[in-house]
């Protein structure tokens, strides 16, 4: 690990003006658990570090009228027990509880879950050829172990998967991100904070180097409700996602879909929405058929690597099955 | 409860790395990036110029330690940075002491090495691994191959016939506590602390790596965090530490990185087996063949022990085993838990599953149909075997009669498919020479200093217990010692042989010690007035030997040696039984693997302690269920060496995986086998688990899988 300088402004203010004279090469520091991770690897290495972990002005959930309002610095554990989201928000609140271990989301905040970083193996290990690590050395995971990797929004230069699993739930729920930095505040849609590998892997969200998130706003819906994340991997916990999938569903009275969202985890390069597959379920009574051909719809552009094709059927399914546990919870 | 619980849920505990001594350095490792090679320079200057770096080193006078297995100390025979070789990717290339542990590991990152690169091998089947045939590579008669009978010729005659091939993938055993210690020196004489199962091979390895006396080094291990097999000899980091720790006169404390305990620590080799049953019509196996490719290192020949257990399993007339070294670019692989047996299991107890079906015989029938009393390799009696009396008890407890034997018959409430699978497993018994010192003090306390090593499984407390039982004194006034070369020779502690080797030396030290207190050969005893009485504190010393063992024994582990007896012994043979029972759901849609229930039912003699022998066998079970549906060590054969090197992405069974585990014993003593009448179960929790997984998965879909770990893309 190199030498880095470290600072704890204690206001937004004080945090903002930080990024305004900062360094090259400066990173906000949060929960650490993604950040000093690959520093400890040599996959990260920034000159100064920016820690925002205990800003008060960062913590809090509280909804109003139209929103659920979560603090950037709020701690992942904190979202999992929360007595309204899991009610009104069970996607979210499951998406938080399944990912991770307890030790992990008592320390990370959902700010830094939202900015983490792939887990491909190649992109952590500082000594193979990454593009995303390294622009030009070549991508060791094509040839090479690429069981984990992305079947969706892949490029020639890079597969390596979104790994997180708050932002798949964020997505479904249309939330927003506000920022705030030396040119002042901005919000960004969540399905505009991700991007694909492209032509520039190295790039993983469209934020600048000196902003920082300060909430995420997620609108109130009916499909809050009747939603869930499911998320299957190797094992029960500790573990990402082969495949996820966060479904909110509203059914009107007559058994007819009017409202649905579908996004897909742990098989993408950013947080997927599958629009059409959300599309095919409106207007319609929810059915075992109508489920698995949504999922069907969402993989259609599905393109696998050498050893991961049984996720397309895997993820096919989790799509199936999300749609059907949140249509039960809809009509509830 | 365990005596000392108290100590570890505290902290107060202190394990090997946890010593801070005034003046402590810190040591961090670099590691070769090649799969194998020659390393024609390191550059150390950005190395020496991180602020705090007291000192690099590349290269050492150190004599090799000699392999475990092969009348040395080292879990390898390589001992790294003595020469340019490359051997595989991780192996140690430099050493650096700095003033903190994050300038320690800055400056062995700021280490660059140019090589020169040879082709590697790491597969089994990969081109340029070389297969040896272990009775002729090591021509010793135990290793020779078991042959009872004309196997073929009476499998070819054989009304049924299964042949079946499996594969196990390499695992490791990723123990909580991290490879490392704290080395220094008092004057001449040399301390370490170090998490080890064996003391005895780190002090007189040690010696000969550095050409001193045994006597000037003292090893202490009291409590190991999890050693599964990895931590039973030198590992390389020790010798390199003790020399940098005498250059600096400084206390040296290394803790491995996780990542680096994959490549610095032995693991369970890959192996291949190929299993032959032929039965009559009824299910009555004749004979059987089992022969095993296994992986190992190409500068060890890590030996093959599977056909020692399946030779054993039923009562067959014929048998013919077949085990050959496959030379990879590895460091040594080593002892696991039940290393050779519960991959052997594995691939036996699916055949042996595979045979109930085609003949469609209950799989518990058809085991019990099979039983024997009579060791079919030797002729001679089993000391005991109440495998019979597992299944019976096992099937009674789990609800077997309930089975449909039909493969994908039975559903779960949501639609899961449900499976039923049985499997048994076996583990022999040994027993080693043993040391131990009992002292009787003036306020009643009793100290025991005994061979043996606490490695989680609860040592400390069967020791007090079996102590204060025999004097009727209170647990409390009971102090056990373990792990310290200065109190103990400190035998490797391994093999299940922990148990059933500390406690006959006990109680052979209290007989000793009632005729030196002047008290009755049984019976409560007052210690305190006893020892008034004697008018001073009472010590007697014991050896201990196992079943025909000779004196030379004792003078072998008092050298530093391996003192090993069994299965075999003068009149009869030892094995520990298992039968385990394993209900699995296989999800209806995305085919998750769950394990929702398991029943075993062990025979290991007495049990000594109910609450660590229970958790003894919970810890196998799960460790079983992980190696069927979760575990590999994965390569990259571009790169070499292992890829999934950290407890993130090498899936160690987690809490939310483990459901409920029912566990009984027979608990009949083995009085043949020892006084005290226990056997070993540490590692016969685990034989047979995975098979039992594999059974149920069977059971549930139909599909007999020859590989393990059985993920979902398998069933899917
Ligand atoms: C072993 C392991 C298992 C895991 N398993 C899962 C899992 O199953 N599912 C899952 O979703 N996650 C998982 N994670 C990831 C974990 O959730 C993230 O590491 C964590 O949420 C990051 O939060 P943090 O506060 O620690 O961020 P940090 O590590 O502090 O920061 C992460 C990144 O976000 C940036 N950042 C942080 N806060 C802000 C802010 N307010 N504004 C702008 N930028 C910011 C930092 O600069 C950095 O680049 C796992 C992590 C580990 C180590
Ligand atoms: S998939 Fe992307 S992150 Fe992984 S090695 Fe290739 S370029 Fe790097």
């Amino acid at each position: 690990m190199k030498p880095f300088a470290y600072t704890a402004p204690s206001s937004v203010d004080a945090v903002v003006e930080a990024l305004r004279v900062a360094q090259p090469g400066t990173k906000i520091l949060a929960g650490g658990t993604t950040l000093y991770d690959l520093m400890k690897l040599g996959v990260e290495a920034p000159s100064a570090v920016i820690d925002v972990h205990r800003l008060p002005e960062l913590t809090g959930i509280s909804v109003t009228d139209s929103e659920l309002v979560l603090g950037a610095g709020v701690r992942m554990a904190d979202v999992s027990d929360h007595p309204v989201i899991r009610p009104s928000y069970t996607a979210l609140a499951e998406s938080i509880w399944r990912a991770a271990s307890q030790q992990l989301r008592n320390m990370a905040t959902l700010g830094g879950n939202l900015l983490q970083r792939t887990r491909c193996g190649y992109f952590r290990d500082a000594d193979m050829p990454c593009n995303k690590r390294n622009p030009g050395s070549g991508c060791a995971a094509m040839e090479g172990v690429d069981r984990p990797h992305a079947l969706l929004g892949a490029s020639s230069l890079c597969s390596a998967t979104y790994a997180g699993d708050f932002a798949i739930a964020l997505l479904a729920f249309d939330a927003v991100v506000d920022v705030v930095g030396p040119r002042g505040e901005r919000s960004i849609p969540l399905a505009e904070l991700h991007v694909e590998p492209g032509e520039d892997p190295r790039r993983e969200h469209v934020l600048d180097v000196d902003e920082l998130i300060v909430r995420i706003r997620v609108p109130l819906t009916e499909a809050g409700r009747g939603s869930t994340y499911l998320k299957i991997r190797d094992r029960e916990s500790y573990a990402f996602a082969l495949a996820s999938a966060a479904v909110g569903l509203v059914i009107d009275g007559a058994g007819i879909v009017t409202e649905s969202r579908i996004a897909l985890g742990g098989v993408a390069t950013r947080p997927w929405r599958a629009v059409e597959a959300e599309q095919s379920l409106l207007g319609q009574p929810l059915t075992a058929a109508a489920a698995r051909r949504a999922g069907e719809i969402a993989f259609a552009a599905a393109r696998p690597g050498r050893t991961n094709e049984f996720r397309i059927e895997l993820g096919i399914r989790t799509v199936a099955d999300a749609v059907r546990t949140a249509g039960e919870r809809a009509v509830r | 409860m365990r005596v000392d619980a108290y100590d570890k849920v505290t902290g107060k505990a202190l394990y090997g790395a946890d010593r801070v001594l005034p003046g402590m350095a810190f040591a961090a490792l670099a590691l070769a990036k090649i799969g194998r090679g020659r390393v024609s320079g390191v550059d150390t200057s950005a190395a020496l110029a991180v602020p705090g770096v007291l000192l690099v080193e590349t290269k050492f006078d150190l004599a090799s330690p000699g392999f475990l297995m092969g009348g040395g100390f080292g879990f390898q025979s390589l001992q790294p940075m003595t020469d340019d070789h490359i051997a595989y990717r991780g192996q140690p290339i430099a050493i650096v002491v700095a003033e903190t542990p994050v300038a320690a590991t800055e400056a062995a990152e700021a280490i660059t090495a140019e090589y020169e690169e040879e082709p590697f091998a790491l597969h089994l089947d990969s081109e340029g691994a070389t297969t040896l045939v272990q009775e002729e590579a090591i021509p010793l008669p135990f290793l020779a191959d078991i042959k009872v009978g004309d196997a073929d010729a009476v499998i070819d005659s054989c009304a049924v016939r299964i042949e079946e091939t499996f594969e196990h993938p390499p695992q490791h055993a990723v123990p909580m506590e991290l490879n490392g210690g704290v080395v220094w020196w008092q004057d001449d004489r040399l301390i370490v602390h170090e998490g080890t199962q064996n003391a005895n091979a780190v002090r007189f390895g040690l010696a000969q790596q550095l050409g001193i006396d045994a006597e000037l080094i003292e090893v202490h291990s009291p409590y190991v965090g999890g050693g599964f097999g990895q931590k039973n000899s030198l590992l390389v980091h020790i010798g390199p530490l003790a020399v940098v720790s005498r250059r600096l006169g400084r206390p040296v404390k290394l803790v491995l990185a996780r990542t680096q305990t994959f490549h610095n620590g032995s693991f369970r080799p890959a192996t291949k087996h190929r299993i032959r049953l032929g039965a009559d019509a009824t299910g009555r196996i004749l004979a059987a063949v089992h022969e095993v490719d296994q992986q190992t290192s190409r500068h060890d020949l890590f030996i093959a022990g599977h056909t020692e257990v399946t030779s054993r399993l039923y009562g067959f007339s014929a048998f013919r085993g077949r085990q050959r070294l496959v030379q990879t670019d590895v460091q040594t692989p080593g002892y696991m838990r039940a290393p050779f047996e519960s991959p052997s299991m594995f691939a036996f107890e699916q055949a042996v599953d595979e045979l109930a079906h085609t003949v469609g015989r209950d799989p518990v029938q058809l085991r019990l149909d099979n039983d024997t009393e009579t060791d079919p390799v030797t002729g001679l009696p089993f000391s005991s075997r109440h495998v019979g009396d597992c299944l019976r008890r096992g099937a009674e407890l789990f609800g077997w009669s309930g089975r449909n034997p039909e493969p994908g018959s039975m559903r779960a409430e949501d639609g899961s498919l449900v499976g039923w699978g049985v499997a048994i497993g076996n583990y022999p018994g040994s027993i080693v020479a043993a040391n131990a010192t009992l002292t009787a003090s003036a306020d009643g306390r009793v100290t025991v200093a005994v061979d043996g090593h606490e490695m989680g499984q609860g040592i400390r407390s069967t020791v007090a217990l079996l102590v204060a039982r025999d004097l009727g004194i209170p647990v409390a006034d009971v102090t056990v010692q373990v792990g310290d070369t200065t109190v103990g020779t400190q035998h490797l502690t391994a093999g299940s042989w922990g148990t059933a080797t500390a406690l006959p030396a006990v109680h052979s030290g209290l007989q000793e010690l009632r005729k030196h207190l002047n008290v009755a050969d049984t019976g409560d005893v007052d210690v305190a007035s006893a020892v008034a009485d004697a008018g001073h504190a009472v010590q007697v010393s014991v050896g201990s030997l196992g079943p025909g063992q000779t004196a030379d024994a004792l003078a072998q582990t008092n050298t530093g040696h391996l003192a090993i007896s069994g299965p075999v012994f003068p009149g009869f043979v030892t094995f520990s039984w298992i039968a385990h029972f394993v209900e699995v759901h296989v999800e209806p849609t995305t085919c998750r693997i769950r394990v929702p229930r398991v029943v075993s039912v062990a025979d290991c003699g007495r049990v000594a302690s109910p609450v660590t022998a229970a958790s003894q066998v919970r810890g196998g079970v799960i460790w079983g269920i992980g190696a069927a549906l979760r575990e590999e060590s994965m390569v990259d054969d571009r790169v070499g060496g292992f890829l999934n090197t950290t407890l993130e992405e090498y899936p160690v069974m987690v809490n939310a995986d483990v459901h409920r585990i029912d566990v009984d014993f027979i608990d009949k003593p083995d009085y043949q086998f020892n006084p005290v009448g226990v056997k070993g179960l540490g590692e016969v929790s685990m034989v047979g688990a995975a098979a039992a997984v594999a059974n149920a998965v069977h059971h549930a879909t139909g599909r007999r899988h020859h590989r393990l770990p059985i993920r979902i893309e398998h069933v899917l």
